[in-house]
């Protein structure tokens, strides 16, 4: 890993210096069609933008109460399903220029993290990895070390039914990162924890980001505490509202929460500090009764 | 290598685990247990039958004598002819319709193939033996005109429950592997055709009961060459029930070693189908 890759720990020392745009998700809208023959709209005008931060991983989170098209975001970003209007466009750093995305340039981690249970835990990470391209010998060998990092040297024979809910997380996760890219989705990663859990999975997601400065992770999540404990940006996603108070069919960025600039992000305090708890209540009870 | 030890001591206490933990809805059984529980059910059926209040079914010392009187018969009406026989229908029929089968319902993933597919499985629900005549053009009677007619009946039900096995592949496998970069074959073996394959077994084994029902039927029409079906037919004309349901207990026990046999090549080809099984 060259220098320039590497990231500082803890919080930045001054304010962050955005680099080039990574990713860039401009004015999307998805609809599908009902069976009364309507179109219902999932999104509508949905527009981020991702910078690369110098010295730091790009951790983001897409915030929302359910039904608010996290994973119609999720499957767009991913190229598994393409916009009604708009587009997604990517990078992998500085020498490329943005160009739309396609499937695979995103890794997902799906809830419930499927594996491929035919393959054992080992294969699961070299093989998809020497198919995408990547010389067998180094595929072992980078998988090797990540079942060492990960603390899953035990189960690196095992099959993937015999792996415990965590374990199986990690392998889903370093699965993902064994393909040479910095681009991985995490759908719900939280759900389904108790509070000793989330705070490991925290600590695994910041701890695998931090290996490349271009690593980017988007969390799919509806957890407030969670998102606002990894992030660096909180992105809300929702519905507006009419005058009578209904909501307006499709979902968007309704509100963006930058917390390098609140001085929240990369923080191993975060939870005691009063900024975090005013903005978890802001989310929860005036912000997401709206979306 | 230390990788590889800690990983494989790792699998077998998992597997321990697994198969120690065992839960079932209405509770678990041990090997011990499981295999006295079915000495018992089978020592209540032979005491039912010894009592045998159903006056058509012959006594056990009947079916016992029958035994003893198809042993010791030569040639086409001996015993080990005739399972001979029928043993090796059962065995090349499934063989052939597994594997035209599975080639019918992998292929239904292409388009092109999909009304075929289709067409194999309404099939299903018309007798095979109502096909006779076509069988007998195309084919020599005898041998060849029964693995035909076996070979077809049996795969219009394969396809069926092939192609409901492929059909419930969760849509997120298939993305998993696209986000992995798989492509063209090597995404078809490793989504489609792989993780399928140890349930294309228990299909086989499925149908192989369904193959019996049908062989004893085409035995029944192809008597030339002999068979269980062809015998059981002469004995029911007969009247020599005993000598029928010698031969039903050998098809039982034939049934029994089958499915043995299917467990036995799932756990020595696919391990992790049975930890799947167990829970």
């Amino acid at each position: 890993m060259d220098d320039q890759s590497k990231c500082l720990p803890g919080p930045l020392p001054g304010q962050p210096v955005l680099l080039e745009t990574l990713l860039r998700v401009e004015n999307v809208g998805k609809e599908f069609p009902m069976n009364d023959g309507a179109n219902f709209a999932a999104l509508r005008d949905f527009s981020l933008t991702i910078r690369n931060i110098e010295n730091k991983p790009q951790i983001v989170s897409l915030l929302g109460p359910s039904g608010a098209g996290k994973t119609t975001a999720l499957r767009i970003i991913a190229a598994l399903e393409r916009p009604t209007s708009g587009h997604v466009q990517i990078t992998n750093g500085a020498e490329e220029k943005l160009r739309p995305v396609r499937v695979g340039d995103v890794g997902v981690v799906f809830q419930r993290y499927p594996l491929f249970e035919d393959l054992k835990v080992v294969d699961n990470l070299i093989k998809p990895a020497v198919s995408s391209g990547i010389p067998a010998k180094e595929a072992k060998e980078k998988a090797l070390c990540f079942l060492d990092e990960f603390d899953l040297v035990r189960q690196g024979l095992a099959w993937p039914l015999q792996l415990s809910g965590g374990q199986r997380q990690r392998v889903a996760i370093l699965q993902q990162l064994m393909q040479n890219r910095h681009f991985v989705i995490l759908d719900e990663p939280f759900s389904g924890l108790d509070p000793v859990n989330i705070i490991n999975v925290i600590n695994l997601i910041n701890r695998i980001a931090h290996q490349h400065t271009l690593n980017t992770f988007i969390i799919i999540t509806h957890d407030v505490t969670s998102a606002l404990a990894i992030s660096d940006h909180i992105y809300l996603l929702g519905r507006e509202r009419n005058e009578k108070g209904e909501p307006i069919a499709g979902s968007r960025v309704m509100k963006e929460y930058d917390l390098i600039a609140e001085g929240l992000a990369y923080r191993p305090d975060i939870e005691d500090l009063p900024r975090f708890a005013e903005l978890r209540k802001e989310i929860r009870l005036t912000e997401f009764p709206r979306l | 290598m230390a990788i590889e030890n800690a990983a494989n001591k790792s699998t077998l206490n998992n597997a321990k685990d697994s198969l120690g933990e065992t839960v079932r809805v209405y509770g678990s059984l041990g090997a011990f247990a499981r295999s006295n529980l079915v000495i018992v059910w089978i020592g209540l059926l032979l005491l039912v039958w010894f009592f045998n209040p159903i006056k058509a079914l012959p006594f056990p010392g009947e079916v016992l004598q029958a035994f003893r009187r198809m042993w010791s018969a030569d040639g086409s009406q001996g015993l080990l002819y005739n399972v001979y026989v029928t043993l090796k229908l059962n065995i090349v029929g499934l063989g052939y319709a597994a594997i035209i089968s599975l080639a019918i319902a992998y292929l239904s993933v292409i388009p092109l193939f999909q009304p075929v597919n289709k067409m194999v499985q309404w099939l299903r629900y018309i007798p095979i033996v109502g096909f006779n005549l076509v069988f007998l053009t195309l084919f020599t009677i005898g041998w060849p005109m029964k693995v035909a007619m076996l070979t077809t009946g049996m795969s219009f039900f394969l396809v069926t429950s092939m192609t409901g096995v492929i059909a419930s592949i969760p849509r997120m496998k298939y993305e998993l592997a696209k986000v992995l970069g798989y492509k063209d074959w090597r995404f078809f073996y490793s989504v489609v055709v792989r993780p399928t394959l140890p349930l294309m077994i228990d299909m086989i084994a499925q149908n192989a009961a369904i193959g019996w029902v049908m062989i004893t039927a085409i035995e029944t029409y192809n008597r030339t060459e002999g068979g269980i079906g062809s015998q059981i037919y002469a004995y029911s004309s007969t009247n020599n029930l005993a000598e029928v349901y010698a031969y039903l207990l050998i098809i039982g026990v034939i049934a029994v070693l089958e499915d043995w046999g299917f467990t036995l090549i799932k756990r020595l080809m696919f391990p992790y189908s049975l930890i799947a099984e167990r829970g």
